[in-house]
């Protein structure tokens, strides 16, 4: 699990089956000073997070993957919950 | 899930029999400042695609193990994966 910053939201509609009914969040993980920690990845969220919020992320497979309920699905990185400070 | 711009495609003449009949692309990560200036500035990699992307199309594509997950239960040495197109991205 790690910190990332919501930059951003993404619309798809040609995507793989499993991934149909999920908002798509562009997060950048970053690090203990709050610098940018490798590229922005691409999220699954439920809980509704906005543009500027701070979210933890999970990259955990086989997390996400219960989470959407498929078993092959690719989706890696989903967001567990919304920082509040 | 990384995000890339479509710069091509790959034709293969030998391949491992596993893949046969799959589709390659040429992508290029964007890294945050890319992604604001919309230019695309990561390394190049060669993606799996059964979505039918153009070049020029932005995808996110899956990376290491779930790149494999959707060939379940079969195993297939892929690495990165076209996971949805995408109509459109709003980043600040």
């Amino acid at each position: 699990m790690q910190l990332a910053l919501v930059v951003g939201h993404a619309v798809s509609t040609v995507k793989h089956a499993s991934m149909h009914g999920w908002r798509l969040l562009i997060v950048q993980a970053v690090g203990p000073d709050e610098e940018p920690d490798g590229e922005p990845l691409l999220a699954i969220d439920s809980l509704g997070a906005g543009h500027g919020e701070r979210v933890i992320i999970s990259n955990d497979g086989a997390g996400a993957r219960q989470m959407v309920g498929v078993k092959n699905s690719p989706v890696r990185w989903c967001v567990l919950g919304i920082q509040d400070r | 899930m990384r995000i890339a711009e479509v710069i091509g495609t790959v034709t293969l003449s030998r391949w491992h029999p596993a893949l046969t009949g799959f589709r390659w692309i040429v992508g290029v990560p964007f890294s945050l400042n890319g992604l604001r200036e919309d230019r695309p500035d990561g390394e190049d990699l060669v993606i799996y695609d059964d979505l039918g992307c153009g070049i020029g199309s932005r995808i996110g594509f899956s990376e290491g193990g779930e790149a494999a997950q959707p060939f379940q239960p079969e195993k297939k040495p892929v690495d990165a994966y076209c996971a949805c197109i995408l109509d459109q991205l709003a980043v600040k």
